[in-house]
């Protein structure tokens, strides 16, 4: 669906995005991470073609973003940063004007309306001028406008910004249940909507791809994902040799309890799982094992470990 | 031409569909009417050697009202969306931007023809209220018309440019009565430095009191529309790529 070789887009000396490239398939839900100033949006904007690359490509749908720009922008619903809406519009009227744009009319354009404001729930609100609605409600008037016309690919940058818990939920919901019809590209810096809805995660940051990956593996593969706390009644010299001697064992560090119990933290290789071993270990050398919990990394880590800047 | 159409009645709406375009009506009426009243009462005073309609488009209000109403009319066509980021939504649904341009335009210039209906019916109804014949003849009357389009056409345009130039519409404003004051002086060069100078022809050629002058006589002039369309074009085109800037720049 989105084909991004080497895109860059320099601002003077500063390089905003710098030479990115991946793939989104069709049908899947891609999480496009950074911190503040990564480059996310301008990305967005590249391949919504409201700005033009400096140098690189990027094909939407087989369609080059900036040769056909035009066949681009008529596959992608996009919803900006900030959703800026027509204030002085009813929800009815811009939904109207923004599908008419997009080239529906007369019939088509009214089932598409009423489908719309069903599934955005705008349907209350749909007399309303925009500019008396809340945040929650404008951001759901952007997702109707980028749903219009039935677009092969949604680009939604930060959706969810801005909303409260319960709207980040529905709006959460909503983005699920579109994923099964269309191909979703959303950036977004909650991590966790993220774990719940993507089933692709790409982190930049600097201008340029840290990761690409789905959210397991990117969690597994963290350092700081392999990492097990054993608790037991063992002599802290020769625990600590004995567990050196896996081979997935990289460091072992130790600390002695108040209650006469020591713990050690046993950092593994990413992807294995050392847990059986060690507990063979403890019972081999008859030393009481209390604790012994393998670390499960979250996305926040892995997003962390990527664009820290230490 | 769809989505042209789309964009020209989404625009003109902001006009007719909000207090906004009746009160630059009514202020525009008042100052119709007004300068009308002023002329007329220098008619009452002594014979005049000139029509009606000369007199009431060469009064110096004239001029003083004239040029603010196209800052009035233009200067939130870009700037607003700009502000508001609404023209990022605009430009990345399949629209060309000639015809973002070219429909607000067209928007702005439908709203300031209307502003003379009321100046149509005034001169209209002078026999009917009078009950005397009119001190004009028709050919002064629409000529008078036409060279305002023209000059609309132009200036309008040159609002255009000023409302793309910035994100704020007070700043697009005064940009739009600063171009058209430059190009209202530049009209007068040759009444104050007189016609010896080298340049003076062409002063003559783009001042739009003479245009304003000859067309209120009666006598039509194909340079002056030859000059008024060919600028509006090429401001416009200006527009055009001033919104495609960041498009191309590096």
């Amino acid at each position: 669906m989105i084909e991004i070789s080497s895109l860059s887009k320099h601002y003077g000396r500063h390089k905003a995005v710098d030479q990115i490239s991946f793939e989104v398939a069709r049908g899947e839900i891609v999480g496009f991470l950074g911190p503040n100033g990564a480059g996310k949006t301008t990305t967005l904007r590249m391949l919504t073609g409201f700005l033009p690359p400096s140098s690189g490509a990027a094909r939407i749908a087989g369609k080059d973003i900036f040769r056909e720009s035009l066949e681009v922008r008529k596959r992608i619903g996009y919803m900006p940063e900030n959703v800026p809406l027509y204030t002085e519009m009813r929800v009815k009227e811009y939904l109207r004007f923004r599908g008419a744009l997009r080239g529906l009319s007369g019939r088509r354009l009214r089932t598409r309306m009423g489908e719309v404001l069903e599934t955005c729930g705008l349907t209350d609100v749909r007399r309303k001028m925009i500019k008396t609605l809340s945040k929650g409600y404008r951001q759901r008037v952007g997702l109707a406008d980028a749903l219009i016309h039935e677009p092969d690919l949604l680009i939604l940058d930060e959706p969810t910004n801005g909303l409260d818990p319960n709207q980040i939920r529905a709006i959460r919901r909503l983005i699920q249940n579109l994923g099964q019809k269309h191909t979703i590209l959303l950036s977004t810096h909650i991590l966790s909507e993220v774990e719940m809805t993507c089933n692709k995660v790409v982190i930049i940051d600097g201008g340029k791809v840290k990761a690409a990956d789905t959210p397991a593996n990117l969690v597994n593969s963290m350092r700081r994902a392999g990492r097990v706390t054993v608790e037991m009644q063992a002599p802290i010299p020769d625990a600590e040799a004995a567990m050196t001697t896996f081979e997935e064992v990289t460091k072992v560090t130790s600390e002695a309890l108040q209650d006469g119990w020591n713990r050690f933290t046993v950092f593994v290789a990413p992807h294995t799982d050392t847990r059986a071993k060690l507990g063979n270990l403890a019972t081999q050398k008859n030393w009481p094992l209390r604790t012994l919990s393998r670390r499960v990394g979250t996305l926040e880590e892995v997003f962390v470990e990527l664009t820290r800047k230490d | 031409m769809r989505i042209f159409r789309i964009l020209y009645f989404k625009e003109l709406k902001t006009y007719f569909l909000t207090p906004f375009g009746w009160l630059i009506l009514a202020f525009a009426a008042l100052m119709q009417g007004l300068i009308l009243s002023t002329t007329l009462e220098a008619f009452e005073n002594q014979a005049q050697s000139e029509s009606l309609v000369y007199l009431n488009f060469t009064s110096p209000f004239f001029w003083f009202y004239f040029l603010f109403l196209f800052p009035v009319l233009t200067m939130r066509l870009f700037s607003e969306e700009n502000r508001s980021g609404t023209l990022e939504g605009l430009l990345t649904a399949p629209v060309r931007t000639w015809q973002v341009v070219l429909s607000k335009f067209s928007a702005a210039y439908t709203a300031f023809i209307t502003l003379w209906i009321p100046a149509l019916i005034h001169f209209k109804l002078f026999t009917t209220i009078t009950d005397i014949p009119p001190p004009f003849t028709n050919g002064e009357l629409y000529g008078a018309i036409i060279i305002i389009l023209l000059m609309g056409a132009l200036f309008t345009a040159f609002g255009c440019l000023a409302s793309a130039l910035t994100a704020s519409q007070i700043i697009a404003g005064v940009v739009c009565v600063g171009i058209l004051f430059i190009h209202f002086l530049l009209g007068l060069v040759t009444t104050f430095f007189g016609d010896q100078i080298i340049a003076a022809p062409l002063f003559d050629f783009i001042s739009s009191q003479n245009h304003l002058r000859d067309f209120s006589r009666g006598l039509l002039d194909t340079r002056p529309l030859f000059y008024y369309l060919c600028s509006a074009a090429f401001t416009l085109f200006l527009t055009h790529h001033l919104l495609d800037y960041r498009r191309w720049k590096p």
